[in-house]
């Protein structure tokens, strides 16, 4: 677990790399303990296509810079802090519509019934307000959520970060970063993921690109 | 100076002047031509009609944000399409989502609890203060008996009541119950926001302000009482310039923090409506698993809504990537970036 305490002069970002995700539910789990959402777990674990493979995938908000989820919210509920994280809504203010739970281009917001409110990860704030790593990238043992500075990615960890999407015409920029091989190839293009199927062939060994 | 009427909101502030004649007619008429208005509150009563004006010129522009004014449209359709259901339901919609909160007490009953103290307290602080300002409300001692009152609304008499009996008693100290039960739900509002470091971390400078607002006016309330039973009515005047400056500021609080969702919330009545008749009606299927997933009505309200914020999702083949379920955009976004590094692994 990683106890590091980063400095304000750190910077320290937030990476997430799906495809490292083993499913072991530890970021489940460890976001059920954030102390903003206690006995709420508000990380989505996905399993890709159940009947024909094993592959999971976490997603956290992304932390957009313009948040479609805070524009389309009616109650005006939904606000990011001074560092750009965007904020779970303010409980006062929700009137549990779901427009954001729809509109995200991330599928992020869970709306919970039982509290008639629309809850989001907050990348801990009571944790990252301190230095500390997220609940979530402190547990995962295989790195796909990760916390630390820049200059520790790029010590320890192949790829370069990116924090560029293109969900059809819409760009978006995210304070989350995530993890590709050609960062000249520029925003992640959400649409074209899906040309080549996940387990179609995992480690490109039929057309020899790899 | 240009800037600065350029930013007001016209129709906010013509709304806003409007609510404020009504209160200034309610007042005029209602106290039978000032005969019965206390000029002594007059302090509150401009603080009343400040709160009137900020109040609705907030409102008024919340409401014409697009998604709101969507929201608020499409509320009142659902409502209106089969008004006497929506009609019958009402009063179990208002008893859980405004009186009762239910939804706070499933997230934790002391919260629960707490807000239900402050908002009895407010509640019954307003039922009697604002109905006194305006002058609506009045008493008066019957003949010659200085224990005997009679409740005046307006300049029509009603209910007579000794001050010795326990009914007595619960009218004149009105304010003070409110007040113990408004000063009850602060202090365990308190103490979660001291104790809890997730409740610290999210804070919000106007949470502690409210806090601190309800405290104010509950206890130089409270003062009141003990100047004029225990004191000898001592420090009586200070103590009521004190009270009647922390409700005053309380007053003009009221249109631009947390309190606001006093307002705002209610709103939340309309989206049980449009839930039920979006429930009722045809579901979106996703462009990529082809599941239902939401009702097809938000989704056709949320892409109007999204080109007016600025957002534009549109594909190359003429559809939207709003159609797409939130479970399949997050299997694309993975997907996509895992396409980027090679495959999984």
């Amino acid at each position: 677990m990683k106890t590091a305490r980063y400095g304000i002069d750190d910077r320290p970002i937030f990476v997430i790399d799906q495809s490292r995700c083993i499913g072991c539910e530890a970021c489940v789990q460890a976001c059920s303990e954030c102390g903003t959402h206690r006995g709420q777990s508000l990380i989505h674990l996905e399993r890709i296509d159940r009947a024909a493979s094993t592959q999971t995938a976490p997603m956290v908000c992304m932390h957009c810079e313009d948040p479609t989820c805070a524009e389309v919210c009616p109650a005006d509920a939904i606000k990011q802090n001074e560092d750009g994280v965007v904020q779970s809504a303010l409980k006062p203010r929700c009137i549990g519509c779901s427009n954001c739970v729809l509109a995200c281009p991330f599928g992020v917001p869970k709306y919970v019934a039982d509290f008639d409110q629309m809850m989001k990860c907050d990348m801990c704030t009571d944790r990252t307000s301190e230095g500390y790593a997220p609940m979530c990238a402190s547990v995962c043992p295989s790195e796909a959520l990760w916390y630390g500075t820049p200059e520790e990615f790029h010590a320890h960890r192949r790829g370069s970060l990116v924090d560029g999407w293109l969900f059809g015409r819409q760009a978006v920029t995210t304070k989350v970063f995530a993890v590709v091989d050609d960062v000249a190839a520029g925003p992640i293009d959400v649409l074209s993921g899906e040309e080549r199927g996940w387990l179609d062939d995992p480690f490109a060994l039929e057309d020899g690109a790899r | 100076m240009a800037s600065v009427t350029s930013s007001v909101d016209r129709r906010g502030v013509t709304w806003g002047l409007v609510a404020v004649a009504v209160v200034v007619a309610l007042t005029f008429i209602g106290s039978d031509r000032l005969v019965w208005f206390d000029a002594a509150l007059v302090g509150y009563l401009f603080g009343v009609v400040f709160a009137v004006f900020g109040v609705v010129y907030r409102y008024a522009v919340w409401l014409r944000r697009p998604p709101t004014a969507m929201l608020n449209k499409r509320g009142w359709d659902a409502f209106k399409a089969r008004k006497a259901r929506n009609a019958a339901a009402l009063p179990a919609l208002v008893g859980t989502h405004v009186l009762g909160q239910t939804f706070i007490y499933r997230r934790s009953k002391t919260r629960w609890l707490a807000h239900q103290l402050v908002f009895w307290g407010c509640v019954l602080a307003a039922l009697i203060t604002f109905p006194l300002t305006l002058g609506l409300l009045h008493f008066q001692s019957v003949g010659q008996q200085a224990d005997r009152y009679q409740v005046y609304v307006s300049r029509v008499g009603t209910a007579q009541f000794d001050a010795g009996t326990v009914i007595g008693w619960v009218i004149f100290h009105g304010l003070d119950i409110a007040a113990v039960l408004a000063l009850a739900g602060v202090f365990i509002f308190l103490r979660r926001r001291l104790n809890d470091p997730g409740a610290l971390a999210v804070e919000r400078g106007g949470d502690f302000l409210v806090l601190a607002g309800l405290f104010a006016v509950s206890v130089t309330g409270l003062f009141l009482t003990v100047s004029s039973m225990w004191l000898d009515g001592q420090f009586y005047s200070a103590l009521n310039t004190l009270h009647a400056l922390t409700v005053i500021l309380g007053l003009m609080y009221l249109p631009f923090g947390k309190l606001f969702h006093i307002f705002q919330r209610p709103g939340n009545l309309g989206v049980a409506y449009y839930k039920t008749a979006n429930a009722e009606g045809p579901q979106a299927v996703c462009r990529r698993c082809g599941d239902g997933f939401a009702s097809a009505q938000q989704i056709a309200d949320l892409q109007e809504v999204l080109p007016q914020m600025g957002f534009d999702y549109g594909t190359a083949d003429d559809g939207s990537y709003q159609d797409t379920c939130p479970r399949c955009r997050r299997a694309s976004v993975t997907l996509a970036q895992s396409a980027r590094v090679g495959g999984f692994g």
